[in-house]
């Protein structure tokens, strides 16, 4: 079992060595002089040479990139010359935003694919059954920023019910941080949702095959017991997995939503990096982002494997 | 019967849009980037010249909306093409050179896989042209782990099987075995995999679009259309209608297709009886 954590610790190692290594020189490639894009059209040469050489950038590439790896682990990611602030500082300042509603959209689909995802399954070929396939179908196939264009004409506009843009922390009160992030993070659930459900309802169905819960008609528990205590347990691992995955994709991937509701996350950041060609600030996001992903991943996978005796005995077997 | 009303409605769907792009090289109303100010935002009218009404430029949106189309089924099958061939061909190396694969190629791919959603496709706008054939390299290069994955794997679960060995043991090369055995062997789900990584692609060009990293105006794309309607729509909803109907109609298309293919190809009796 440790063996198995122990393991998979390395090859969350592994991944993000070689993440830092695409990062690191793919965005090398980039044309023209960091220096020049810094100082401007009215530097001097000398004064470009002078900020080349002081950022290091004379340097052999390899030279150039342990160096930067080596200040990433002491979390020093440099500083973005667009803000002008340190790359650390700035990811601190966004980062609330980013998780208050990734996880609140993560919660409102879990919810919403567990129960739906579970009727489903238990009414399978129902009107029911096809009703909540059809439409995740459909939201799978939605793009978010058209909803998020739509929920803001209708919601914020017509009806006033949420505020279109804008973060409000939540010292600022509780029911209006909420409301602030209400919309996003429901734009991002609909995206989320479908692929949860449809995982939800094939491991249920192959969950309610097996002979545990032939065992538990026969000894007469409640529909609730039944369902909810054995044919759920079994079928917690797919999704699981899958939930970590979503969670993980939503912190690097919340852009465009938090484009349209004008809120200033992660997502934002990496946009002005891109923009602006903000190196320094894109390698930092990017190495922090995809270092979270794996994080994620990790735990996931050593739950599940508490999760799902089965896993657990087979390492230990070995 | 009712098992293939995915498939059935994905090849509608998708025929719609095929039609679409065909019609607009044989026939397009207007110039789809011509501005006619005095004609501007003109509301969606059948029986009026602009059936899907015109944008803040007066541009006609029906003609954009058509040759969007090129640009959106370009990039989407384009990119998902050039990054199934080069996934194909990493997974059938990484799996003929034990070592030099799952050493270097295989863990490049876990790399690639490790960045979330479309940040990926985004580090690599920065550092390609933006423009359909910027857009184009960046989701290709977001595909290729998942084919390279795909074979890797599935010629891993094959290669020890009987008629594989047997055509080692009468000399076979390991290129004509790839060809002959593992390729047909495969073809189900790369079938079924391309078809859904178009629906992605799609998703993928039209936000990268509508972010502005992607097809650049005056150019018309679906995503630049609704990010342009973007300051109008408040007071003229109708200019975010078709477009996000239209990719609405192409992701549900390919997504569709995909889902029949993988209950015909793959799964053909786990699923409901």
């Amino acid at each position: 079992m440790l063996s198995y954590i122990l393991n998979r610790f390395r090859s969350s190692i592994v991944v993000l060595f070689v993440v830092s290594i695409i990062t690191f020189f793919v965005l090398m490639i980039i044309p023209g002089n960091p220096a020049e894009l810094i100082l401007g059209t009215d530097a001097t040469p000398e004064m470009i040479k002078d900020l080349h050489a002081a950022m290091g950038l004379d340097r052999p590439l390899y030279q150039q990139y342990l160096s930067w790896l080596l200040n990433l682990m002491k979390l020093n990611m440099g500083k973005s010359y667009v803000y002008g602030e340190s790359v650390t500082a700035l990811i601190a300042r966004s980062l609330p935003v980013t998780i208050s509603i990734s996880i609140f959209a993560m919660s409102m689909a879990v919810f919403v694919a567990f129960f739906f995802g579970m009727i489903s399954a238990i009414k399978k070929n129902s009107a029911i059954d096809y009703f909540s396939r059809s439409i995740m179908q459909l939201g799978a196939a939605i793009p978010s920023f058209w909803i998020g264009m739509v929920f803001i004409v209708y919601f914020g506009v017509r009806f006033k019910l949420f505020p279109v843009s804008g973060f409000v922390p939540i010292e600022q009160g509780f029911v209006k941080s909420i409301k602030s992030i209400f919309l996003p993070s429901v734009v991002l659930a609909i995206g989320e949702v479908g692929t949860l459900l449809r995982i939800i309802r094939s491991s249920m169905l192959d969950s309610l095959k097996q002979d545990y819960m032939d065992m538990a008609r026969v000894k007469g528990l409640s529909a609730g017991k039944m369902y909810i205590k054995y044919a759920l347990r079994g079928a917690l691992t797919a999704p699981l997995t899958i939930i970590g995955m979503q969670l993980a994709k939503l912190a690097g991937g919340t852009t465009v939503v938090e484009t349209i509701f004008a809120l200033p996350g992660l997502g934002r950041l990496v946009l002005t990096a891109v923009e602006h060609r903000d190196i320094v600030l894109l390698q930092g996001l990017v190495m922090f982002i995809t270092s979270t992903v794996v994080f994620i991943t990790l735990i996931v996978d050593i739950l599940v494997m508490f999760l799902n005796p089965r896993i657990k005995s087979y390492h230990q077997g070995e | 019967m009712k098992k293939n009303a995915s498939l059935i409605l994905g090849i509608i769907l998708v025929s719609i849009i095929i039609a679409v792009w065909v019609l607009s090289f044989a026939f397009m109303p207007y110039n789809p980037n011509e501005m006619n100010i005095p004609s501007k935002f003109l509301k969606p009218d059948f029986s009026s010249e602009h059936i899907l009404g015109t944008d803040n430029f007066g541009r006609d949106i029906l003609s954009r909306i058509m040759y969007g189309s090129r640009n959106v089924l370009l990039v989407g099958v384009g990119s998902v093409t050039l990054g199934t061939l080069i996934g194909i061909f990493l997974g059938a190396v990484a799996s003929m050179f034990k070592r030099l694969g799952n050493g270097i190629i295989m863990r490049v791919m876990d790399g690639l896989m490790a960045f979330p959603g479309i940040l990926l496709a985004m580090m690599l706008v920065t550092v390609v042209e933006r423009g359909i054939y910027g857009s184009i390299i960046a989701i290709s290069i977001f595909m290729v782990p998942v084919f390279s994955r795909l074979v890797y794997s599935m010629i891993l679960d094959t290669e020890n099987l009987l008629y594989i060995k047997a055509a080692r043991s009468y000399g076979s090369s390991k290129v004509q075995i790839f060809f002959r055995h593992y390729i047909p062997a495969m073809l189900p789900k790369l079938i079924t995999q391309f078809s859904s990584s178009i629906g992605s692609a799609v998703m993928i060009e039209t936000s990268l679009s509508f972010l502005g990293l992607g097809i650049q105006p005056p150019f018309a794309s679906w995503g630049l259309m609704l990010s342009e309607s973007r300051q109008f729509f408040l007071v003229y909803p109708y200019l975010a209608v078709a477009p996000g109907i239209a990719i609405i109609i192409t992701v549900l298309g390919f997504n569709l297709i995909g889902d029949g293919l993988n209950d015909i190809l793959i799964n053909r009796r786990s699923h409901d009886e």
